[in-house]
């Protein structure tokens, strides 16, 4: 390990110079992680604000108005691909009503079906800010901007007049928040038999058949493959639907990519050029070593291991640094939470250590050409 | 030439030629030099300034490759020797001692002595280290192994860059101008030690002066002019004088 010996010594011997590309790496390793765990984590925010408490897919009818039969053949195809997150698949009854208080009127989406399935998707239980999870028969949970455009608080009770002018009276169980004022004062939730008897459809008969991903991304993919063995229904993703939401959020992850290049490049030239020097400055002591018999190879890696040593001391540098960013960063007010991804930090500190090596390829290929000669007869 | 090698040859350098450029800017350094070296002579090359007698030196040492001709250590030709190859010869077999001591001054005085060693990586780390400090008491600088080499003095640098070269206890020891920048008593003291460890240890000397008077404590001295090797004159018996 002779030539790590020599890497260790050069870089004692300056440690003003060793200090600042490791100070360089760290910056640029703290950086990297700093701004791709906002980003990361700012997606995810935005992600299951939007998405989190929705279908990814949804299964139809061709025609809107006509029920989509939930068949054994489709309940196994949906709930047998590992795709799918285990206990979301959630068949909905979805019935238009209108709901009047006197003075004031509106239209409301009424979502039936068994809670604990929509729970899985809505995550009611979660999200009910006002009374209790429930909905038994003669039950109904409202939504909060709804509620609170009327005024009607838990325990009271309403009345809905649904679109074949069957009208039914429901007792508010509870008051749900589910971070969009769109769908809280658009929806509520019912017991499944309700819209049934309203549309007076079959058992396996049901508006749409929604369920989420393990990976949301997925869904354009599962939703083409689907479509091929589903045929006669309509398989609808979330990103086909939200294109915009889409694109500012490939947008974004574009820029954040670009903005850790950058950094990794600015970095790699930082120590590339620092080495250079380096190894500028040692071409005496270099040489010296190779007239003792020190061979190209050996020579060479003493620029390799000084690398090594400044990319591993610079990353470990860099991690605890983008940890502090992060903790100075959680003190401001910010609505979303900052996580760290174990696995994004030790590819980016991995990254520095690499981006580090390949710099060196330079010094090290100076050095194993370096004729002992050049040193001895230029003194 | 020398007549026969009583302990055998050490090397034999056949036709040697070293010429810089190409065409009308072509220098010849060196021009068809032919000459043997016995194992534990101790000689010098002479010449004027500019004369060739560093580029023979570094030729002889594998520091550079010849324009024409051969070397042989004990034997073996080292043209068939690639530059891995050259450089592992240049660690066992030869030492160098420059004008300039060239330490390393990263590293402390035994670690530089040791540092031969640690490259050829044949000795077990605790005997370098045991031989290391034997050479440094050798040469008188016991005392000084944790001392960085930047905090010693002229002579006492150039003992170190003495003792670096003898670590490895090789057969050739070439010195070029070895005392060029010390005074008289650390030339003389210097000169002295290289008789003795020749008269101790085996080892060969060859010694690049352009000073007579140095040359003639020497068993030979070989006159080297316009790259031409003029003169080889034996100036004592190597043999009954060991």
């Amino acid at each position: 390990m002779l030539p790590l010996r020599i890497a260790w010594r050069f870089l004692r011997s300056s440690p003003a110079q060793s200090g600042l590309i490791v100070a360089g790496i760290a910056v640029g390793i703290a950086t990297q992680i700093f701004v791709g765990s906002i980003i990361v984590s700012l997606q995810a925010s935005l992600l299951e604000t939007t998405i989190g408490s929705a279908a990814h897919i949804t299964i139809k009818a061709l025609k809107e108005s006509d029920p989509v039969r939930f068949s054994p053949e489709m309940q196994k195809l949906v709930t047998s691909d590992p795709r799918v997150k285990p206990g979301t698949v959630v068949p909905v009854r979805s019935v238009s009503a209108l709901f009047s208080n006197g003075t004031d009127s509106s239209s409301l989406g009424v979502l039936g079906g068994d809670l604990k399935a929509l729970d899985g998707i809505y995550k009611l239980t979660k999200r009910t800010v006002s009374g209790v999870t429930s909905i038994n028969n003669g039950e109904i949970m409202l939504g909060k901007d709804f509620a609170e455009k009327f005024g009607i608080t838990v325990g009271e009770t309403i009345s809905l007049k649904f679109a074949n002018n069957q009208t039914g009276s429901f007792k508010v169980t509870g008051i749900f928040d589910l971070g969009s004022a769109q769908f809280n004062l658009r929806n509520a939730f019912v017991t499944g038999t309700v819209p049934q008897n309203v549309l007076g459809w079959a058992n396996d008969q049901y508006s749409s058949v929604q369920m989420q991903l393990n990976q949301p991304y997925d869904s354009a993919k599962i939703a083409q493959q689907w479509s091929q063995q589903l045929p006669g229904v309509s398989i609808l993703e979330w990103q086909g639907q939200n294109k915009d939401l889409l694109v500012g959020l490939q947008s974004q992850s574009m820029s954040s990519y670009m903005i850790q290049g950058f950094v990794l490049v600015a970095v790699a030239l930082g120590i590339a050029s620092t080495l250079a020097i380096a190894a500028v400055q040692k071409t005496r002591q270099i040489g010296i070593l190779k007239a003792m018999g020190l061979a190209d190879r050996p020579a060479g890696q003493v620029f390799l291991w000084q690398a090594a040593i400044l990319g591993a001391a610079g990353s470990a540098g860099g991690v605890v640094a983008s940890f502090a960013l992060l903790a100075l960063f959680q003190l401001a007010p910010v609505r979303f939470e900052i996580t760290m991804q174990p696995s994004f930090v030790t590819v980016s500190a991995l990254i520095g250590i690499i981006v580090a090596l390949l710099s060196s390829i330079i010094p090290t290929r100076q050095t194993s050409r370096l004729d002992p000669i050049e040193v001895i007869q230029n003194g | 030439m020398a007549d026969g090698c009583a302990e055998g040859t050490l090397l034999m350098a056949n036709d040697l030629s070293k010429t810089y450029g190409e065409g009308e800017t072509a220098t010849h350094a060196l021009q068809g030099v032919s000459l043997e070296m016995c194992e534990g002579e101790f000689a010098a090359i002479v010449g004027q300034s500019g004369s060739g007698k560093s580029t023979l030196l570094n030729l002889l040492g594998l520091l550079d490759t010849p324009s024409d001709g051969s070397v042989r250590y004990q034997g073996r030709d080292i043209s068939e020797l690639d530059k891995a190859g050259r450089a592992r010869l240049r660690n066992g077999l030869i030492g160098f001692v420059f004008q300039a001591h060239y330490l390393l001054p990263e590293f402390s005085v035994l670690e530089n002595v040791e540092m031969p060693g640690r490259i050829g990586g044949n000795v077990p780390i605790a005997d370098l280290r045991k031989r290391a400090i034997e050479t440094l008491a050798l040469l008188g600088l016991e005392g000084l192994e944790r001392k960085n080499a930047n905090q010693l003095s002229g002579g006492q640098k150039q003992r170190v860059a003495i003792a670096r070269a003898l670590v490895n206890r090789p057969a050739l020891l070439l010195a070029d101008e070895p005392t060029g920048n010390l005074d008289t008593l650390n030339t003389n003291l210097v000169y002295d030690l290289f008789r003795q460890i020749n008269r101790d240890t085996g080892t060969a000397f060859l010694i690049v002066t352009h000073d007579r008077s140095i040359a003639e404590r020497t068993d030979r001295i070989l006159e080297i002019t316009d790259g031409r090797l003029v003169q080889d004159i034996r100036t004592r018996d190597v043999v009954s004088d060991a």
